[in-house]
Formats: structure tokens, C-alpha cells, sequence
């Protein structure tokens, strides 16, 4: 079969007029200077990566040299990266953006990564790559500029949907995949429809996906690589526990995925420290929350008030503060609060009022005085968040806060205050995702995230590549209340801290056990007592445990059959 | 390229512009730009708008480059320029761009006094792509005599031997095509198209291999769907661009060259 060959007759229509004009003509020694360009620049070979030749300053790591290569060698530019946290998947993404526009297979690039990565990633792309990139500010930069780096959820609102649709991009990567698991979101349909040459999807932890987000996932990228949507299900849902069908699915998956772990990638990672901190409530802060667990028992108007008395436990663990602001917004609620609701409000207003002190604020501004470096505190309330600030200020501690609500340039802005000016982040569960803060080395966790995927998220905010030292986490958990609860069953007597949780999560989605997220949700969201969430914990934990023994004794298996 | 044949090319490209280079040492240069280099490389438009208005005195930038920050002093402040650095990119795409056009003559050194013939050559240096989702050059230099016809390859490396200049030596005269300049092109293309289709071409029949695979998975996806849709077409059309083997013939520069009927 022949090839179809394109000659580029523009030179030669200017060539025929400059002979009519007599000229003009160049000058010898630039002419063989175009030549000797040329011979610099001409890639003779298909394969082998040029990238690093044009990045001096830049010393990509093995783990990350190879997944270029994959990529543009053996996936023909369709991936997704799966990498863990903090192992570089955007240098990974750079590299092989750089080789494909090196070789003039890409020119034109949409970026779509969450709105508080986009100033990161135009900026890294820039000083670590050469790469011309623009954050989408202005609507013509669609048009004008090659490289945009926009978040998606501007990408996906007129009048930006129309131009980008009406655009052919080369390459499209996309930050933060993960979100795209649900085939039924507006943000799934506009990437579908996206014209995808080479497309390269991010995402740290594809692996908590059901079989379902899988199919999705992949399905955006190569459609048909996992069969249509009935055939799929077929295959693997209905019989996923045969072994057989699993090691193919899983074949199949890694055809067009890519996933280093940390243990991996042959690099020394400095350790974590992972220290818990039992904390004592003072008196007026324990009848608080006697005083919220109290509701449990009084009828139904606390359920009916769309606020769990769960919600009011955790947030009395946290700070006053948080429960006031729950107790207003409760109150705020009801159209016509009957004369024994705001009774009730009024009690337990009564008893925040009481309050005097926060232990856990004590014990964090304890800590970070001995510290004396910087510190990040997340907390997963506002109110606390406020609180804390203006709790530090008053013992001339620095801080400065983040939220995920931030605007892009708040969130820079912030981050670079942090480094340079304050001692102590701030930051709220919305905020943890998205910067980069391997500057710092200490995290305290105020109060705990009940997904310990949130928290691996957290850890790895400052856990990652460029981090130079051991890592320290302190979690603050009070004693006898929900909090510690969950702290014994989940992260003491799991290890979960120490473990990579996408291995679990692998397993239990093999097993078909769901994942942790879901159990958890159901654990402390939907359990009517502290008993019945004492007795799904105790399943859930056994059930990890059997998911354990069944990875060990599945590689005992395999390890005698070869 | 190597940091010194970095540094090499840069002096040669600038004194090839007729830009005087005010300050060198070890690892660094300043050049003192002409205003047609200032225009090429500088960016800045408004300025040189702003001045043709006013009839001010021009000032063309100094540059100051650092080919190797060992070797270079501390206190010279400068753009370092390495392989990938995008003025480096920007001074090899102005080098091609100022000189894609030449017409020389051969400095033959034939005894004064008789008249010496000079045969019209056509040079083109030409960049050959062969894509699919990935991508090769090759890089061909073909030379056409427009009298006789006879074509030569590597035709750029013979000319670099010869001594040329762009004004016709003294007791000299030229020969007049008998091929016409553009048919001349036509020819070069040809040859080229015809070494190209002798080639083996497994990388595009691989490549249509991948394509041929993708569609059919694509086609699986949607065998269920009444109604394709948009999102479809557009995977159809991407895979099509993503596989299809192309080969491109770009010209990166030629021109008219008189040379003695021994030269070649």
C-alpha cells in the first residue's frame, strides 16, 4: 500500500518571484547555518525520547523517563497515569508533552486540571519545560495561544465550550481524572466529546474506582478498549470473582494505564512519623458534648433537621465555634421552630457559651511553639478554621488561611505567604487538594478526615518528590468520643498510615466488598447508635483483614504455580 | 549540540547578520544588535512603531547570551542558552527564515583573460517526515543541472568544498537554463516522491495495523447505540489523524547556483 506524499509548494511560488525580482537573496553563511540547524534538529528515528536532551535543567527520575517512553513507544499517546501521590506525574505529563511537540506531532494543547492547579501548572510548564503555556484567563486566549491551561469547569460553560469544540487540539491532559468515574456528569460528556488525537488522563487513585469507574475511564479514552458498556458488564460484573477473567481485565487495564508506587520507583523517601495525641476535654467541653450525644434520644425532630447529632459529636470535638454555627444554621432552617426546638437550641447554646477554653487549641499551640518550623493544621470546619487563627494570633503566631473556595491567585497568593511570611496553614478538607508543600514537614490533624483516602491526601500535600525531610504527623483525637472511636478502629488498628491504601482498596473492589469510602460513609453516616457502628467497623475491619490474607495467600499461589 | 558548538553557531550567526559582538570571554558573548536583528528577535513592535512615527533615533538592543555558567563570570548578567532554550529555538528559526533563498556563483580561479562558462544549478535541501502517531525526518540535499538535466544528491556538502560568492567573479558568464527554474522544482519533487515509493514502508503499514485495531474496538463500543452521535465521528476522525502514515516534503532552503563545468 502506498503512502500518500505531501509536497510544500509555498517555497517554491516565493522562489519563481524572487528569480522575476532579482532577489533578494541570503547570505551563504546563514543559508549553511539553516543546513547545519537542520542536521541539529532532524529526529532520524522513531523512537527514543529527545526531551531530556532540550531540558538541562531538569533531571527526570528513571520511573519517570520510562513512562514517557511507554507512552509515545508502545501506547501510541493514549494513557492514563496512575502514578501515587507525589511521584511526579506532572513532570511525567511535561515529558511527554515536550517529546510530542519536539517532534511536531503536537502543537496545539488543551490542559484541564482543578482551578487551583491551573497558575502551578502554566508555571511549571514554563520554567521547567520550555513549554509556552497560558492559564485561560481571557477568552481569546483559546484561540491565540497553543498551550491553555484552563480548569475544566470553565472549559465546560459557553461561551469557552463552543470555541473549544470548534478547536482541533493534539493533545488533551487532563489533571485530577478521577472526577471523570461518573459517566453521567456534565464534565464526563463534554470530555467525551472532546477530539482526543493523544490524551493523556492524571489521576492518583483510579484504583478506589469500582469496576464501573474503571469502564468509564478508560472508556473516555480508548472507547471499545474494555468493550461496549453491556458486553462489559457481561464479562466482568456479574462474574468478576473468577481469577481468570480478572488477570485479563486487569491485562487489558494496564494496556492503557500506568501505575508506580512509591516502593517502586527505587527511591529513598524520607520516612513518615506518625504520632497520635489523646486529648483531654475540659470539663465545660465534655458536657458539651454529653449535652449534643444527649439528642440522640430526643425524638425526631433532630433527624428530620437534615443535621446529624453525629455531625454535632465531631464538630464538638473540633471547636465551640463549629457547633454555634451548626446550632444557628439548624435554627436558620425551620421555618417556624416550635417553642421546644428553640428551647433545645437555646440549652446547648447555653452550654458552647460555657465553654472557656479549647484543649485541642491549647495542645496545637503547645506543639507548634516546640516545632518552631512551619506547620500546617487541617481542620475540616470553618468555624475552627477562624478560630484557630485568631487563637494563634493572640500567642503572635503567623498564619494564614486556605480553603478550596479560594480563587486561583488567593490560593497562590496564600501558599507563597505561607512560605515566606507565616509560620502556620490553615487549611479546611476542600483545601488540601491541589498544592504543592513540600516546603513544610509537619501536619497536624486537628480533627480527622473519616476517609482515610482524604487523609493519604493530605500527607501527601507535603509527602512527595522534593520533600527533603521525615515527614511528621500529629493526630489529635479526643478521648472517649466518636473521634477516638474512629482512631482505634480505623487508623491504629488498620495501620492504614503506614500502608498504601490504594492496595486495599484494590482489594476489596476485587472482592467486590466496595470501597472503603462507601463502608465508612455508611458506617458513621447512617448508623442509628454508637453499638451498630461498632459492629460494622468490627465487619469492616475483618473484612480487610480477610482481604489481606487473601493478597498473601493469592501470592503464595502464584508464587507455587510458576 | 554541544555547549561550545552552541557558542560557535551563535558567533557566526551574528556576525553573518553584521552585528558586532562588543564583549566575549569564556562562556558568554554581548552582542550590539542591528535594527533588522533587533526587529527579528527582540519583540517589540510597538517600539519600533513608535519610532518610524516619530522620526526618533533608533536604538537597537545589546544581548548578553551565557553559553556555560561554569566558565562564565559572575557578575555578567545574561540568557543562558542551551539545546532546548527558546531563543535558541528562535535564532534556528531565523537563520532558516533569512536565508531560505540564495543565488551564488562559483570564485573559480581560471587564468584572466578567458571567458569562463558558468552552469545554472537548482540546490534544494529539503526535510523528508515520515509520520503516524509518531514521526522521522530524513534530510536530503538534491542538485539539478537546469541544462543537461543531471541530478546529484548530497548536493550541499559538494557545494560547501567550493569557494562562492554572490556577485559573478570577473570573466565569468552564465549559461541560461534550459529548464525552467520551476519545472526544475517539479523535477526535484519527483525524484524524491519516486526515491520515497521505492522505500519499504512497514512503519505505515504497522501503523495502519494500530489505526485499523482502534477503529475496530471503537466500532464495538458503539454496536449497541442506534444513533452514533457526535462523540463518534469526532474518536473516528481523531483516530484517523492520530494513525494515518503521511510523508511530508518540507524545503528549508535553496536557490540558484552558477558553478564550472569541473565543480561537480
Amino acid at each position: 500500500m502506498t503512502v500518500q506524499i505531501g509536497f510544500d509548494s509555498a517555497w517554491q511560488d516565493e522562489f519563481l518571484k524572487r528569480i522575476d525580482d532579482d532577489g533578494p537573496w541570503g547570505n551563504w553563511e546563514l543559508y549553511k547555518l539553516a543546513v547545519e540547524v537542520e542536521n541539529h534538529t532532524t529526529i532520524p528515528d522513531f523512537e527514543g525520547l529527545q526531551a531530556p536532551k532540550h531540558l538541562p535543567n531538569l533531571t527526570p527520575l528513571p520511573h519517570q523517563l520510562e513512562v514517557a517512553k511507554q507512552v509515545v513507544e508502545s501506547m501510541n499517546g493514549k494513557a492514563i497515569l496512575a502514578d501515587e501521590v507525589g511521584l511526579g506525574k506532572t513532570i511525567e505529563a511535561g515529558l511527554i508533552l515536550k517529546e510530542y511537540m519536539i517532534r511536531g506531532l503536537v502543537k496545539k494543547v488543551l490542559i484541564l486540571v482543578p482551578a487551583s492547579l491551573v497558575s502551578q501548572w502554566a508555571m511549571e510548564l514554563n520554567s521547567k519545560f520550555f513549554i509556552p503555556a497560558v492559564a485561560q484567563r481571557k477568552s481569546y486566549v483559546w484561540e491565540q495561544c497553543d498551550v491553555v491551561v484552563s480548569s475544566i469547569d470553565t472549559a465546560k460553560r459557553n461561551p469557552h465550550r463552543d470555541i473549544i469544540y470548534s478547536l482541533d487540539y493534539d493533545l488533551i491532559i487532563i489533571d485530577e481524572a478521577h472526577k471523570l468515574k461518573n459517566n453521567k456528569t456534565k464534565n464526563y460528556e463534554f470530555v467525551q466529546n472532546l477530539k482526543k488525537k493523544f490524551c493523556l488522563l492524571l489521576t492518583a487513585t483510579p484504583i478506589q474506582n469500582r469496576i464501573s469507574e474503571i469502564f468509564n475511564l478508560v472508556s473516555l479514552l480508548k472507547p471499545g478498549h474494555l468493550g461496549n458498556e453491556s458486553a462489559f458488564y457481561e464479562n466482568y460484573k456479574k462474574d468478576s470473582r473468577s481469577l481468570n477473567d480478572d488477570a485479563h481485565l486487569k491485562e487489558l487495564v494496564n494496556k492503557v494505564m500506568i501505575r508506580n508506587r512509591r516502593a517502586d520507583t527505587g527511591i529513598e523517601w524520607t520516612k513518615r512519623h506518625v504520632e497520635t495525641i489523646p486529648i483531654e476535654f475540659s470539663q465545660a467541653e465534655r458536657e458539651l458534648y454529653e449535652a449534643v450525644t444527649e439528642l440522640r434520644g430526643e425524638g425526631d425532630w433532630v433527624s428530620s433537621s437534615q443535621f446529624s447529632v453525629m455531625t454535632l459529636q465531631r464538630e464538638a470535638c473540633s471547636s465551640r465555634e463549629a457547633v454555634y454555627f451548626t446550632l444557628q444554621n439548624m435554627l436558620k432552617r425551620q421555618e417556624q421552630p416550635s417553642i421546644a426546638f428553640q428551647e433545645q437550641i437555646q440549652y446547648l447554646i447555653k452550654k458552647v457559651e460555657a465553654v472557656q477554653q479549647n484543649s485541642k487549641a491549647q495542645k496545637a499551640l503547645e506543639l507548634i511553639q516546640n516545632i518552631n518550623d512551619k506547620v500546617i493544621i487541617f481542620t475540616e470546619y470553618r468555624a475552627t478554621q477562624m478560630y484557630l487563627q485568631w487563637f494563634l494570633k493572640q500567642y503572635g503566631i503567623t498564619s494564614v488561611p486556605f480553603r478550596g473556595g479560594f480563587k486561583r491567585g488567593k490560593k497562590d497568593w496564600m501558599r507563597e505567604l505561607f512560605q515566606k511570611n507565616a509560620q502556620v496553614l490553615i487549611a479546611t478538607e476542600a483545601g488540601g487538594e491541589g498544592i504543592n508543600l513540600q516546603f513544610c514537614n509537619h501536619i497536624i490533624n486537628f480533627d480527622l478526615p473519616w476517609n482515610p483516602m482524604r487523609l493519604e491526601q493530605r500527607i501527601g500535600r507535603i509527602h512527595r518528590l522534593g520533600q527533603e525531610k521525615d515527614v511528621m504527623i500529629y493526630n489529635f483525637a479526643t478521648k472517649d468520643t466518636v473521634e477516638e472511636h474512629v482512631m482505634k478502629l480505623l487508623y491504629e488498628k488498620i495501620h492504614l498510615f503506614e500502608k498504601v491504601i490504594g492496595d486495599l482498596d484494590d482489594i476489596l473492589t476485587k472482592l467486590e466488598f466496595g470501597s472503603i469510602d462507601d463502608h465508612l460513609v455508611d458506617i458513621f453516616g447512617r448508623s442509628a447508635s454508637e453499638g451498630e457502628m461498632r459492629i460494622k467497623m468490627e465487619n469492616l475491619t475483618s473484612m480487610i483483614q480477610f482481604a489481606e490474607d487473601m493478597k498473601e495467600g493469592g501470592l503464595n499461589a502464584a508464587t507455587g504455580n510458576s | 549540540m554541544q555547549q561550545q558548538e552552541i557558542h560557535k553557531f551563535l558567533e557566526r550567526y551574528f556576525h553573518a547578520n553584521g552585528c558586532e559582538i562588543i564583549d566575549k570571554g569564556p562562556g558568554y558573548m554581548t552582542v550590539q544588535l542591528t535594527i533588522d536583528l533587533d526587529k527579528e528577535l527582540m519583540n517589540r513592535p510597538f517600539y519600533w512603531h513608535y519610532l518610524e512615527k516619530t522620526g526618533g533615533v533608533p536604538n537597537p538592543m545589546q544581548l548578553t547570551l551565557i553559553t556555560n555558567q561554569q566558565l562564565a563570570p559572575a557578575h555578567i548578567k545574561g540568557e543562558v542558552i542551551h539545546f532546548g532554550s527558546p531563543r535558541l529555538h528562535q535564532i534556528f528559526h531565523s537563520a532558516r527564515n533569512l536565508a531560505g533563498y540564495i543565488r551564488l556563483y562559483e570564485n573559480h580561479r581560471e587564468a584572466p583573460g578567458m571567458q569562463v562558462p558558468l552552469r545554472p544549478w537548482l540546490g534544494m535541501n529539503v526535510r523528508v517526515s515520515y509520520q503516524c502517531d509518531r514521526k522521522r525526518d530524513v534530510f536530503k540535499s538534491i542538485g539539478l543541472q537546469l541544462i543537461n538535466g543531471q541530478m546529484v544528491e548530497s548536493f550541499h556538502d559538494r557545494l560547501l568544498g567550493m569557494s562562492l560568492t554572490p556577485k559573478i567573479p570577473d570573466y565569468s558568464f552564465t549559461l541560461s537554463p534550459l529548464i525552467m527554474p520551476g519545472s526544475g522544482v517539479f523535477r526535484v519533487a519527483n525524484f524524491i516522491k519516486s526515491v520515497i515509493e521505492q522505500e519499504e514502508h512497514l512503519w505505515a503499514d504497522e501503523a495502519r495495523k494500530r489505526w485499523q485495531k482502534d477503529l475496530s474496538l471503537l466500532e464495538h463500543f458503539y454496536e449497541d447505540a442506534e444513533e452514533k452521535g457526535e462523540s463518534y465521528e469526532n474518536e473516528k476522525a481523531a483516530l484517523q489523524e492520530q494513525y494515518e502514515p503521511k510523508i511530508n516534503i518540507s524545503i528549508i532552503n535553496g536557490g540558484l547556483f552558477y558553478l564550472t563545468d569541473s565543480a561537480v
